[in-house]
């Protein structure tokens, strides 16, 4: 959660600015840290020199703490009702496919189980 | 052009004394004030700038490093034994980077003052027939960009800031403006250099665009530069007659070299 | 609402709420959720709500750690202008620079749990906050810095990679950058620390006398032992290790590099109890330790002075131009 304003300036003046730096290419934004400057031209220089100084960030984006619009409410992000149907796991098929499998004889075994061994699509569950 | 061009890289063996000259004072210019600003680390006016403020300051001595590097090539000497077994009258630094490095109006208005003379000389040397110097003028010069931005940014800030900010920036103008040509100052041996294309633009030429860019920014900012003083534009002062600032710095830094220049460190 | 459990193996087991510490309850309802979830190792970010203790737990332990950061410029600082050789000069600025990056990193970590900055200088130039022993003794020779660079930095280290897993997740984070920048410093510390020892008869007369002078507060620098059960910081998992694992962590990796460069250390009863596994040493003179943080070591109050005649100094520009909307004013 992002700390309150109101107590987050520093000297009750600066203000934040939250830094993103990408550190290979292909990579995503990651948030590096924070810095405080009166402005977004001297926070650039200053970010640049708290996250890069190394060469380790070949991007950074530099954001004014204030326009953050945040989100870290987990029943709007994770709400607690089933929705199972939007992922992988959701769907149970490994007794219908067994069913199938043997109907149409193709059920393979493996050497100690004698369980239908998982095809290459990791399709039973 | 295809002339020069066609000579072997490196650097021709009658041009010793006057490459030798242009390397040093190079070199010395980036060593002195890396040094003087070096000292900023530790005690700036905020945390943030003085991360800021120590990366420049190493910008400077790692080209100062890397000048002294090639100059060592040449007289096959070893780049420390050059930079710190001197006598304090031996460094050619200009008069501008002399200076003590003063408050923070002085140090960022020398910086700017210096950043940009350095970068007009450092276009001309990006088209040296040396091509060590030219190559390594090259890497220098991304470097530098940042500084400028830098310095452009702190200049724009004193400036429009009335009452104490612009005051003092006032005051350092005044006080180093008239030494800041030195940087581009022609050069005792500036003919040979010119002759050969190792320095492909005469110092005058050098001075005329610098103040063309520069005067521009200042007046845009209500400020001008003041005339130069004489020992500035005087090949034969530009960079010598060193001062108290730059004796105090001479004695902390080879302080623990004198205490065995021959053990390493 | 339907009960997640219900739902089972559908959903997760875990309860899919906002944390329990941060919804509006009773605010002994929440110091229970906010202790449940930092003992099960939970994580806390600056905008959660926190108990008062655990705010100022948490606030004490960051500022006291960005203040050591800021005083431990100043020992080396002395020796910026003096070192010997241009890249000694880079690495040093370099390392010196980092110093001042972590204070930064500390401070920021500090101000959002709601001291500014500005306040926390105030405090520990007027003595009223602490900072490491160790920055409360002066630098007398180019030996010190490697000493330095290399022993108190590795003392740092050890306790700074201890917090990485910090319940405090901004402390943490933190602490993973600050050590990939101090393995550099320990690299230039051991390296001018090598040099001496292989150089000639005075250097390494140098370098031994400067092991010497630090030994004793490098074996202060962790603090006295304490008991784990009554360490409120090692409670809400602030930190995770006791002075003494730390302190003991530290002889077990540096004493065999020390003395393979055939230097020696000034304490008699130094060995380790192969059966016990543990470091024996003298005691360190702990009322050395109390009297040199609470301000009275050789160089507390010129190391105090100079911060409060250079912060004077730069005033001006922080009250003018670094203030929101400065540059317009």
């Amino acid at each position: 959660m992002l700390p309150q304003d109101e107590t987050a300036a520093a000297g009750g003046n600066l203000e934040p600015f939250e830094v993103f730096r990408q550190e290979r290419e292909g990579d995503p934004m990651r948030h590096g840290g924070s810095v405080v400057a009166p402005d977004p031209t001297l926070a650039l220089h200053y970010a640049r020199e708290m996250y890069a100084r190394r060469g380790e960030s070949l991007r950074l984006w530099v954001v004014r703490r204030a326009d953050i619009v945040e989100l870290d409410d987990k029943d709007l992000l994770n709400p607690p009702l089933d929705r199972s149907y939007k992922k992988p796991g959701g769907f149970v098929m490994r007794d219908k496919l067994a069913r199938a499998r043997e109907r149409t004889g193709q059920a393979k075994r493996t050497a100690s189980s004698g369980r239908p061994a998982p095809t290459g699509e990791g399709d039973s569950r | 052009m295809t002339a020069r061009a066609e000579r072997p890289p490196g650097i021709e063996p009658g041009l010793g004394p006057a490459t030798r000259e242009l390397l040093l004072a190079l070199a010395d210019d980036d060593f002195v004030l890396g040094f003087a600003d070096s000292e900023w680390t530790g005690i700036a006016p905020h945390l943030e700038e003085d991360v800021a403020m120590s990366s420049m300051a190493q910008d400077e001595l790692g080209h100062a490093s890397a000048y002294y590097r090639l100059l060592a090539d040449l007289v096959s000497d070893d780049p420390d034994r050059i930079a710190y077994d001197r006598p304090a009258e031996a460094f050619r630094h200009n008069r501008l980077v002399d200076h003590g490095r003063g408050d923070w109006a002085r140090t960022m208005v020398r910086r700017w003052l210096y950043d940009t003379a350095n970068a007009i000389r450092l276009e001309a040397l990006a088209e040296s027939t040396s091509r060590p110097l030219a190559e390594l003028v090259v890497k220098v010069r991304r470097e530098e960009s940042y500084h400028l931005l830098h310095g452009e940014a702190w200049l724009d800030r004193l400036a429009r800031h009335r009452g104490e900010p612009r005051r003092r920036l006032v005051e350092a103008i005044e006080l180093v403006g008239p030494d800041a040509p030195s940087v581009l100052t022609a050069l005792p041996s500036e003919a040979v250099l010119i002759d050969s294309g190792i320095q492909p633009v005469p110092g005058a030429d050098l001075l005329a665009r610098w103040s063309a860019r520069i005067e521009p920014v200042l007046a845009g900012l209500g400020l001008s530069l003041p005339a130069a003083s004489p020992a500035a534009l005087d090949p034969d002062t530009a960079r010598s007659g060193h001062g108290a600032a730059f004796n105090r710095l001479w004695t902390e830094f080879s302080s623990v070299r004198a205490l065995d220049p021959e053990a390493t460190w | 609402m339907t009960d997640p459990l219900a739902l089972d193996p559908v959903l997760p087991e875990r309860e899919r709420s906002r944390l329990p510490f941060n919804e509006d309850r009773p605010h002994d309802d929440r110091y229970r959720a906010f202790e449940d979830h930092v003992l099960a190792g939970g994580k806390v970010e600056a905008g959660d709500w926190m108990p008062d203790e655990y705010r100022t737990s948490v606030l004490r332990f960051v500022e006291m750690h960005a203040n050591s950061e800021l005083m431990g410029v100043l020992p080396e600082r002395d020796w910026i202008l003096r070192a010997p050789t241009l890249r000694r000069k880079l690495a040093l600025t370099a390392k010196i620079q980092d110093e001042v990056g972590h204070a930064q990193l500390l401070y920021r970590v500090a101000e959002d749990l709601g001291k500014p900055r500005e306040a926390m200088i105030d405090d520990l130039l007027a003595g009223r906050t602490k900072f490491h022993n160790v920055f409360h003794y002066p630098t007398r020779t180019w030996a010190d810095i490697g000493v330095i660079a290399w022993l108190v930095d590795a003392a740092a280290i050890v306790a700074q990679q201890a917090l990485r897993d910090s319940s405090y997740a901004p402390y943490a984070r933190t602490m993973k950058k600050i050590c990939w920048e101090e393995s550099v410093h320990i690299m230039h510390g051991r390296d001018v620390v090598v040099t001496l020892a292989e150089g000639t008869p005075e250097q390494r007369a140098m370098v031994q006398e400067a092991l010497d002078r630090w030994w004793p507060p490098l074996m202060q620098m962790h603090g006295p032992r304490s008991e784990r059960e009554k360490d409120r910081d090692l409670h809400w998992r602030i930190k995770a290790k006791t002075s003494e694992e730390l302190r003991q962590e530290f002889l077990t990796i540096y004493v065999p590099r020390v003395l393979e460069l055939g230097l020696s250390l000034p304490d008699p009863e130094l060995h380790l109890d192969a059966a016990a596994g543990q470091w024996r040493y003298t005691e360190p003179d702990w009322a050395e330790l109390r009297s040199v943080v609470t301000g009275h070591g050789p160089a507390s109050e010129a190391r105090i002075r100079f911060r409060r005649v250079q912060r004077e100094e730069s005033r001006w520009v922080r009250e003018t131009i670094l203030v929101a909307g400065g540059a317009a004013a």
